[in-house]
């Protein structure tokens, strides 16, 4: 994927490395390190996505995010915050965001998150589809049945509701705190590898004996499904 | 209850003033009463000389026949029935109104006498005064002072109805101060509790009357505009803690993904995996002393809503079941009906699968987790058959950053109990450690008991 994002953040080093990892993944970055800049930027030209920190210099963040919304500059928006709670997120999602990442992040996390805000706006069909595929795999959400090819899977409640996420997200890396958060609610980690056991035990359903896997492992991200 | 009643500042107040208006009444009423008799017997002492000095003035003017006849004809102040005249001397005495003449010395007051006012009648107080005459005739002058008996009655029966009155209006008057008293300063305890949930913009209503009361409600609202200023102080400077700590923790955490992406598998990249590992343990531990913080002061936002805890409880185990599954751990869970409670699910949920981690990581191979009511009451334990922690350690173990040794070999941040502790506090609750009974997972290992208000 590739797009056009605009970045503020005042802390130098941390604005550089995800510039720099940006850029990497051919997006063509935009910077600001201080609110004023960042909100004039926002409102001036067209971007595919906006990472923007929570405490700045001369204008909060929540005050640039406010303003963009009144101007009605609709572009996705992913606040960083050091204050990662759940009454900041929450502070932070009524205010407008799309997205709230808690710092500090992996690369990687930010990366998922920026892919799922830019599918979202794009990709909005899928979302409405009654039947999901990646590949072989099957899913239909209204009689909740799951098959790959001609073999039915049995999934239980929560595994379909994880499965159902990975489909909507099929291509796309997803972290294990997106998972947490989309199929358990829950904005805290559980600790240890819970989120891993789930995946393999899913993946054993899904790709044991079959020819090609399709939930795959993407090394300190997260996961994909894909059928490549 | 009644012992309570008793001893309340307000009840005691209200009995003073009771007690107080009864006795300012009665002292009343006893001077009044003694005022009247006064006025009464001045007034009986009055008519007394003026009737004898209209009996004086006929036997001046027509000597023993002139008092004879006057008396006789009834005239003046005589006919009245509760004047008595006796004039006696030489011959059977003249009586008016009497049957025998009273003993009375000749003085110059009236003085307390019996009369009997008919023959064969039981005698009657009164007031009399006696003259000596020149020619050796005694006038006796008097008033029957029975009827002021009636007065007494009467006033007997006044007194009844004020002192009843009295009765109803100082306990009226009582309770309404009482009452004032107690609403003033429950409005001003309401909002000390107020401050204590940790609503730093609670305020008492000030008003200006100038007495202690309105003092009391300054002062607290000043204490108040100096907690609320601490607090929002130290807000800012966890805020800017939070900040100056994580952003180093973010670029370390950066550059370490840099670097791991860069080389290629190997002893260099496992280095760098142990390093990003305990990179984010460290903001783990950063983010969760800080929420403690947040937590302690008190100022986390109320995000509690009705829930069923024993919802909340299933849903763990079943985040947890697969964990379990691959460390051959049993996890059961015995919450056969709702449990609810007004609760942060948050909050809750994140306390809990602290336990169930803290089970799983030190706790044997058997977990139980049991919701229930117990009077007032939600309960959630968590019971594994693990080694258990010791009585005296137990209080040390939910310190922050205290880590027992047996689990200092093992990751974590040692943060997960005080935190437990902290959630409880927050809903009003408690959070303690005990023995585990054993029962079907064999010999009992920690048991945990998270306690916080049913609803």
């Amino acid at each position: 994927m590739s797009g056009r994002i605009l970045v503020v953040e005042d802390d130098d080093r941390l604005a550089d490395y995800i510039a720099h990892g940006l850029t990497e993944q051919n997006y063509t970055v935009d910077r600001a390190t201080n609110g004023r800049d960042g909100l004039f930027l926002a409102t001036d030209s067209e971007f595919d996505a906006v990472i923007l920190d929570r405490m700045l210099p001369g204008m909060d963040g929540l005050a640039v995010l406010k303003a963009m919304r009144a101007a009605e500059v609709a572009t996705p928006v992913i606040i960083l915050s050091a204050l990662g709670d759940t009454d900041h997120r929450v502070e932070g999602l009524t205010a407008g965001a799309d997205d709230y990442l808690g710092k500090p992040f992996s690369f990687a996390e930010l990366l998922a998150r920026v892919h799922a805000l830019q599918r979202r706006s794009t990709g909005a069909a899928q979302a409405q589809a009654q039947v999901l595929r990646c590949g072989d795999l099957e899913l239909d959400r209204l009689t909740r049945q799951v098959r790959r090819g001609a073999r039915k899977i049995v999934t239980q409640p929560r595994e379909f509701r994880l499965l159902e996420y990975l489909m909507l997200h099929a291509g796309e890396v997803v972290t294990r705190t997106m998972l947490l958060e989309a199929v358990w609610d829950y904005h805290f980690d559980p600790g240890t590898n819970v989120i891993d056991v789930h995946i393999s035990r899913l993946r054993r359903k899904i790709d044991d004996g079959e020819g090609g896997d399709l939930l795959h492992t993407v090394r300190g991200a997260g996961y994909r499904l894909a059928a490549d | 209850m009644l012992r309570r009643l008793f001893t309340s500042t307000v009840a005691r107040l209200v009995a003073a003033i009771f007690v107080l208006q009864l006795a300012s009444g009665a002292v009343a009423l006893a001077l009044l009463h003694s005022q009247m008799l006064q006025v009464i017997a001045s007034d009986r002492t009055r008519q007394i000389l003026d009737v004898r000095d209209d009996l004086l003035a006929a036997y001046y003017e027509g000597g023993r026949e002139g008092l004879t006849e006057f008396i006789a004809a009834r005239r003046g102040s005589t006919v009245d029935p509760l004047i008595f005249v006796a004039v006696s001397g030489s011959g059977p005495p003249q009586l008016v109104h009497l049957a025998q003449v009273p003993a009375v010395s000749a003085g110059p007051r009236p003085a307390p006498v019996a009369v009997v006012p008919a023959p064969g009648a039981e005698p009657l107080d009164g007031l009399a005064i006696a003259t000596d005459l020149s020619d050796g005739t005694r006038l006796v002058v008097g008033a029957l002072t029975a009827p002021d008996r009636r007065f007494d009655l009467a006033f007997a029966e006044a007194i009844t109805v004020t002192v009843l009155l009295t009765i109803g209006l100082a306990l009226g008057g009582a309770l309404f101060v009482g009452f004032m008293i107690s609403r003033r300063t429950h409005a001003i305890a309401a909002t000390a509790q107020a401050l204590a949930a940790g609503d730093f913009a609670a305020r008492v209503h000030n008003e200006d009357h100038g007495d202690g009361f309105d003092h009391l409600r300054q002062q607290m609202n000043f204490m108040a505009e100096r907690i609320d200023r601490l607090v929002r102080e130290l807000q800012s400077m966890a805020g800017a803690l939070a900040h100056d700590l994580r952003s180093p923790v973010a670029r370390l955490t950066a550059s370490i993904e840099t670097a791991h992406a860069a080389v290629p598998e190997g002893p260099a990249a496992e280095a760098l995996q142990l390093a990003l590992s305990d990179a984010a343990a460290l903001e783990t531990m950063i983010a969760t002393a800080l929420e403690l913080a947040r937590l302690d002061s008190g100022t986390i936002g109320d995000r509690r809503t009705r829930l069923d805890l024993a919802e909340i409880a299933v849903d763990l185990i079943e985040l947890y079941e697969p964990l379990a599954e691959q460390t051959r751990t049993t996890l059961a869970v015995a919450a056969p009906r709702p449990v609810m409670a007004l609760a942060d699910r948050e909050l809750v949920s994140r306390a809990v699968a602290n336990l169930i981690d803290n089970a799983l990581k030190y706790g044997g191979d058997h977990i139980a987790l049991a919701v229930r009511r117990e009077g007032p009451w939600a309960v959630i334990e968590v019971a594994d058959n693990g080694p258990g922690i010791a009585e005296s350690d137990r209080a040390r173990a939910m310190d922050r950053f205290s880590r027992l040794d047996n689990a200092r070999t093992r990751p974590g941040a040692g943060l997960g109990l005080a935190m437990v502790s902290a959630v409880a506090q927050l809903h009003g609750g408690t959070f303690e450690l005990a023995q585990a009974s054993g029962g079907e997972g064999g010999a009992g290992g920690l048991l945990a008991r998270f306690r916080i208000p049913g609803a």
